[in-house]
């Protein structure tokens, strides 16, 4: 069995496509489709890495990517944020947050900005897994 | 002061006897000695009174006297004539003496005289004086009247707005610079040879004339936007003000004020444009967004496809194929979008059948609404038939507001909670048809519902591209309708579309 990986993305295609890419390269992938249902199964399946999106109903990255990188239990799962959105809005947004009285929270693991190819998607996973 | 006396004569004696007498009675007298003499005195010392002898060698009484009148200083000439020179005497007061009186002289003859002389002097200063206050005053007043038409002239000439003024029966007594400019006819062709209904349309005219009452009673111009043919037929939009001109009660005549709103009609057009143009581009950039989404979903569709290709897996292959197709929609849509919104499109009335179209609309989207259960109805009203409408763009608006309701559903997703999206015509009075779409999804909190006409925002997360309810408000807007949403966060949201439509002529 290979290490788990949870894909939170709400657009149905974008999750077979990095559930392919995962099959392909030896993980086990776990779909969540809001960031609800990714909290929730990150408790429940303890994923070795997290593959989040930003812009999302019920629960964006952004709100998510903040309760894990605080959170003890889970602040060492690495996250790769995969999304439309610009790496520095992304930054920006946990930079105000943290200064309307959040603590601060680490840069995720990797960014990557769509399009991404499988085989970038691949090799990024590869370099923070081993 | 003094009346100043010059005497005249050349028998110095009687001269001097009598300068004596004149003198004791309070007159400023000179004398001379010769007619040639006496002119130098007068010329430098312009006495009120001369009296001078007729008879004197050299220049005579009669020449003294007419060259003093040809002088500008004007003075009376008293004659000094021999007995029974009656001719002489005659021929003096000719020539403009005031009076003459005979050898020897008398003093109460000459006292006489001279008062005489001086009543018509005093008469002739007065005179003088009035006539000069009367020259005055005329000048002072053509001045400032010719000012004040010069004034008024130049108001008028060099008014932006167009002045045409009629007298009391209407014929065209000014119509200004600006006037020509907005109807094409230049002033000679009008100026007192035109009435205002050759300007002015019949229409106009009456409610012109409906005004005049109103305005009696509120002293307040009414002015209204129109249009008025100008020379070559074409319709200029102008905003109107007229009134009518009363003296004593009676009237004397209208004036019309005429603002030529061609620029202005043509700046709007041009601002409208421009916002436009300048809200794709804004778009264009909030976009990158929406096409990174799409350009992902092809790499994903294609990584699909190469490996259900290496695997020979045609689930995988499948899959692939389907993902790439559905970016190619999305691309499309995209791409008509921006062009739909964009481009200046005349609405185009053709024959259709309203009911159709939301029918045509509900199919095209039926498979997407029953595969995430949300169930779409129609609900037509029959009295809506045959009209002529812009089919293409009720479509489109259709096409929009119908996805985005069942969107609204698939987003909202509550297990157990039963969807529905409801497609509604009504045929309203003065041809008007009135479309509602109606939903029971997320519905829109005051935030979005502010937000949703405006550009690139999108709710959709990878599916909007924020354009589509800027293309259906544009399609609206350029078919005369409106549109209206109600909309609350976990009920639903309905919007309601209202469109004009011509009757088809049978």
């Amino acid at each position: 069995m290979g290490k788990k990986v949870l894909v939170v993305d709400d657009d149905p295609d974008v999750r077979l496509f990095s559930q392919a890419v995962l099959e392909e390269n030896g993980y086990t992938p776990v779909m969540a489709k809001n960031g609800e249902e990714g909290e929730e199964l990150i408790r429940k399946e303890a994923p070795d890495l997290i593959i989040l999106d930003v812009l999302m109903p019920r629960e964006s990255g952004i709100r998510l990517y903040r309760n894990m990188k605080t959170n003890k239990n889970f602040k060492n799962i690495p996250i790769v944020i995969l999304s439309g959105i610009a790496e520095k809005s992304f930054l920006r947004s946990q930079k105000v947050l943290t200064e309307f009285g959040g603590d601060p929270v680490p840069d995720p693991e990797a960014y990557l900005e769509k399009p991404v190819d499988g085989e970038e998607l691949a090799d990024t996973i590869k370099k923070i897994l081993g | 002061m003094a009346t100043k006396l010059l005497l005249i004569d050349d028998e110095t004696a009687s001269t001097s006897l009598l300068a004596f007498s004149l003198k004791s009675d309070g007159y400023e007298v000179l004398t001379a000695a010769s007619g040639e003499e006496g002119l130098e005195i007068f010329d430098r010392e312009l006495p009120d009174i001369v009296i001078t002898d007729i008879r004197m060698p050299g220049m005579d009484g009669i020449e003294v006297l007419k060259k003093i009148k040809e002088r500008p200083h004007p003075a009376e000439v008293i004659i000094i004539t021999g007995h029974g020179d009656i001719e002489n005497a005659i021929d003096s007061l000719k020539y403009g003496a005031s009076d003459f009186i005979n050898k020897p002289v008398r003093a109460e003859n000459l006292a006489l005289a001279l008062q005489r002389a001086e009543n018509k002097l005093d008469l002739q200063a007065k005179l003088d004086a009035y006539t000069k206050d009367l020259e005055q005053e005329v000048e002072t007043v053509t001045h400032e009247l010719r000012m004040q038409s010069n004034f008024l002239e130049k108001l008028i000439k060099t008014s932006e707005e167009g002045i045409v003024a009629t007298d009391r029966i209407f014929n065209v007594i000014i119509y200004n610079p600006a006037a020509e400019h907005i109807l094409g006819y230049p002033a000679k062709e009008i100026l007192h040879r035109k009435k205002a209904k050759d300007l002015f349309s019949q229409e106009l005219m009456r409610k012109y004339q409906a005004k005049r009452h109103d305005y009696q009673k509120r002293k307040k111009l009414d002015h209204f936007e129109t249009h008025l043919k100008n020379s070559d037929g074409q319709l200029v939009p102008v905003r109107f003000t007229g009134v009518f001109l009363y003296e004593e009660g009676r009237i004397m005549g209208s004036v019309a004020f005429l603002e030529d709103l061609r620029e202005i009609k043509r700046l709007e057009k041009e601002v409208l444009m421009s916002e436009r143009l300048a809200t794709v581009g804004q778009t264009v950039a909030g976009m990158a967004h929406g096409v990174k989404n799409i350009l992902h979903g092809f790499k994903g569709g294609s990584y699909l496809m190469e490996v259900g290709f290496k695997k020979n897996d045609t689930e995988k292959l499948k899959s692939g194929w389907q993902m790439i197709q559905k970016n190619i929609a999305h691309t499309s849509e995209l791409v008509m979008d921006l062009l739909t919104y964009s481009k200046d499109r005349n609405v185009e009335y053709v024959p259709c059948e309203p009911n159709d179209i939301a029918a045509e609309v509900c199919e095209a989207l039926t498979d997407t609404a029953t595969e995430h259960n949300v169930r779409l109805a129609e609900e037509p009203d029959p009295a809506i038939g045959r009209v002529a409408m812009d089919k293409t763009s009720i479509h489109t608006i259709l096409m929009n507001l119908v996805s985005n309701a069942v969107d609204a559903c698939i987003l909202d997703d509550i297990p157990g909670k039963s969807y529905a999206v409801t497609v509604k015509t009504l045929l309203e009075e003065k041809n008007m048809i009135r479309f509602e779409v109606v939903d029971n999804g997320t519905g829109m909190d005051k935030e979005v519902q502010d937000k949703m006409f405006t550009s690139f925002f999108s709710t959709k997360g990878h599916r909007g591209t924020g354009l589509g309810l800027l293309v259906t408000r544009k399609l609206i807007e350029d078919h005369d309708g409106t549109i209206d949403v109600f909309s609350e966060v976990g009920k639903g949201t309905t919007f309601i579309v209202k469109l004009p439509f011509e009757e088809l002529k049978t």
